[in-house]
């Protein structure tokens, strides 16, 4: 059941953002982001290349700890009200509760029950009936399980594109995540496999706060209740979506939005 | 109007043919040389190898026994005496020729056994070596260095890692034992028992662990390459599914870096059979007239439990690996190089040349089929 407007208000934003600096060894990537991400709503992060905002996505499930010399320098990014830096934290349990869909759809070369049951396996869930239900679960969220339920032993790459990526989300989802970053998941598809996907990303905001990158602003538009734009490693603006498209406050979006600059 | 930049075009023409003869005539000449090496030795060496016997019995001295009557009759040590008690005063003349007679039993097994031993060895390490290397080490000098000293490994000559075994795994290698020999370098009492470094001696292990480090540079360098082909977005998803980095290796990396390392795996099997030097000073016999398992155990009482029995055959076991073997390309070299040459001893030679031929070739053949086949089933 969808969640209404006041429920919904009743949450705390699940990822808190805090005046967060960013830089890939002396480099500087971010610069005092603020940013909250609402319960169980599409936020959208627009910006031209190379303004951070998939830096900013990875720092939430601390993704760019991969990466030599990356660190938050100042700040921090609290999920559900707990600072994702903390000594205690588990980054297997915070990627847990974070999930994330990558830009290129990239399942596993196992079968498709086995890409969507991967992210409970490695937590340790061996009971058939509970990996049954949840691959259930997952590819029904993402609209797959019509089409793929009598075909869960085949080969994943088997598959096309739009479903590909489908396949990704459903694996991403299937562990419950409270928060799913997106990294312009559609880049790589056709305008309608895209359309697929935009119509998933409204039914997942019912039982999942969303994060997602795009290039596209129509995209935005279509599908996130709110947008930041980021400019050079800055946060310019943050509001709702339909304010900031018709009405933005800064000079630079403005110029953005019109194209006057990319 | 004319292209100015078109120039003499006959004389590009001749460039050009000029070069692909050059490339053609190359190729056509290591073609041509392998197969007449190939087919020079199947030539001389299949008649031989195909005699009964040749494949199934222990290497012995061949005698060569002529009669009056121009009969020249190839026997076996055993049966010399009493053919030339048959042949009584038609008995002419009688030439031995050590190891050229019998089979080459003993050396299939020798070999057969050091691969399998160096082989076990070198993938474990290899693999374990290859993984830290290009998932766990931190990118940078050290690493770098490290690898380089792991290339300069492979370009070491084999008879430098023959003389390493035999500093290392022959002399000072440590072994449990209630007694420990005088040459011990030094003893550490366990209590209950004794870590001595006394060394292995000649033997199996010795062999098998000297020719592991022999393959091991190339393992290492083959596993690190598969392992860093197998697409970096396998490890992002994994981690971001919330699996920790021996997960994602085990899971998602590791399988489909197998078909390649188990390739690499097989050429560096080909290595370490047609190595000599290694196991010249570590393993290798030119004669032995048992097969490792053949060994004089004492006869077990008629009351011995069942106990006592599997006791012994986990002994017999054991005892495989630290006997000392006869191995193929040692025997080679052997029939080539430590006995006067004839036509009896060129035969044998060329036989075994060839039985080692088809066993490498064969090797070569199980890798390509076997990437195929994996490659198939975990294709990406």
């Amino acid at each position: 059941m969808p969640e209404t407007a006041s429920s919904a208000a009743q949450h705390a934003p699940v990822v808190q953002v805090r005046d967060m600096d960013f830089c890939y060894g002396s480099k500087a990537a971010l610069h005092s982001i603020h940013l909250d991400v609402e319960y169980h709503r599409v936020t959208a992060l627009i910006g031209p290349s190379g303004c951070g905002k998939s830096t900013l996505l990875r720092c939430i499930n601390r993704m760019n700890d991969r990466v030599a010399g990356a660190r938050v320098s100042k700040g921090e990014i609290l999920v559900k009200g707990k600072n994702i830096h903390d000594a205690d934290v588990d980054l297997t349990q915070l990627r847990r509760q974070v999930g994330m869909v990558f830009q290129k759809s990239n399942p596993f070369p196992k079968t498709i029950y086995e890409n969507v049951a991967y992210g409970l396996r490695v937590h340790g869930v061996k009971d058939k009936t509970t990996l049954d239900e949840a691959v259930e679960r997952s590819l029904t969220q993402a609209a797959l399980w019509d089409e793929l339920k009598d075909r869960l032993q085949a080969h994943a790459l088997g598959l096309s594109g739009g479903q590909q990526q489908r396949l990704c989300i459903a694996r991403a989802i299937a562990t419950m995540p409270d928060v799913l970053l997106m990294d312009e998941p559609c880049s790589a598809l056709d305008p309608i496999a895209t359309l697929k996907i935009e119509e998933l990303i409204a039914q997942l905001a019912r039982n999942y706060s969303v994060v997602i990158v795009t290039h596209n602003m129509q995209q935005a538009v279509r599908v996130s209740d709110f947008t930041a734009f980021l400019h050079l490693g800055k946060l310019v603006e943050f509001a709702p979506t339909e304010e900031l498209f018709t009405n933005p406050r800064e000079k630079l979006t403005d110029s953005y939005l019109r194209g006057t600059f990319s | 109007m004319n292209n100015p930049f078109a120039g003499d075009n006959t004389r590009i023409q001749r460039r050009e043919t000029a070069a692909r003869w050059a490339l053609r005539m190359g190729s056509y000449t290591v073609v041509f040389l392998t197969v007449s090496i190939f087919l020079f030795i199947t030539f001389k060496g299949l008649p031989h190898a195909t005699k009964p016997g040749f494949l199934t019995e222990l290497t012995s001295t061949l005698h060569v026994i002529e009669s009056k009557s121009g009969e020249i009759i190839q026997t076996g040590p055993a049966q010399a005496d009493a053919m030339k008690q048959k042949l009584g005063d038609q008995f002419v003349s009688e030439k031995t020729i050590s190891y050229s007679g019998g089979g080459i039993l003993g050396p299939i097994v020798g070999t057969a056994l050091l691969v399998l031993v160096s082989v076990s060895v070198a993938l474990f390490l290899g693999v374990c070596c290859a993984i830290y290397l290009s998932e766990y080490a931190k990118k940078g000098k050290f690493l770098e260095t490290v690898r380089l000293a792991i290339l300069n490994l492979a370009g070491v000559p084999s008879v430098v890692f023959g003389l390493f075994g035999l500093g290392a795994f022959v002399l000072t290698a440590p072994v449990l034992t209630n007694a420990p020999a005088d040459r011990a370098i030094f003893v550490i009492p366990l209590g209950f028992t004794n870590l001595s470094f006394q060394g292995w001696d000649t033997c199996v292990l010795s062999g098998g662990f000297t020719l592991a480090f022999v393959i091991l540079p190339v393992i290492i360098t083959a596993s690190e390459q598969c392992l860093q082909a197998v697409p970096q977005g396998f490890r992002e998803t994994s981690m971001a599914l919330g699996a920790t980095r021996w997960q994602t290796i085990w899971r998602s990396v590791l399988p489909f870096a197998t078909p390649g390392i188990l390739t690499s795996t097989i050429l560096g099997i080909a290595r370490a059979a047609g190595e000599t030097a290694p196991i010249m000073f570590t393993a290798a016999l030119a004669f032995k007239d048992k097969l490792p398992w053949q060994k004089d155990l004492p006869p077990l009482p008629a009351d011995a439990g069942m106990f006592a029995h599997w006791e012994q055959s986990v002994q017999r076991f054991l005892g495989i690996f630290t006997e000392s073997v006869q191995a193929l390309p040692y025997h080679i070299y052997t029939l080539a190089a430590k006995i006067p040459q004839n036509e009896y001893s060129e035969q044998a030679q060329y036989g075994s040349v060839f039985v080692f031929l088809i066993l490498v070739a064969s090797l070569a053949a199980t890798s390509i089929w076997l990437r195929i086949h994996l490659r198939k089933k975990y294709k990406w």
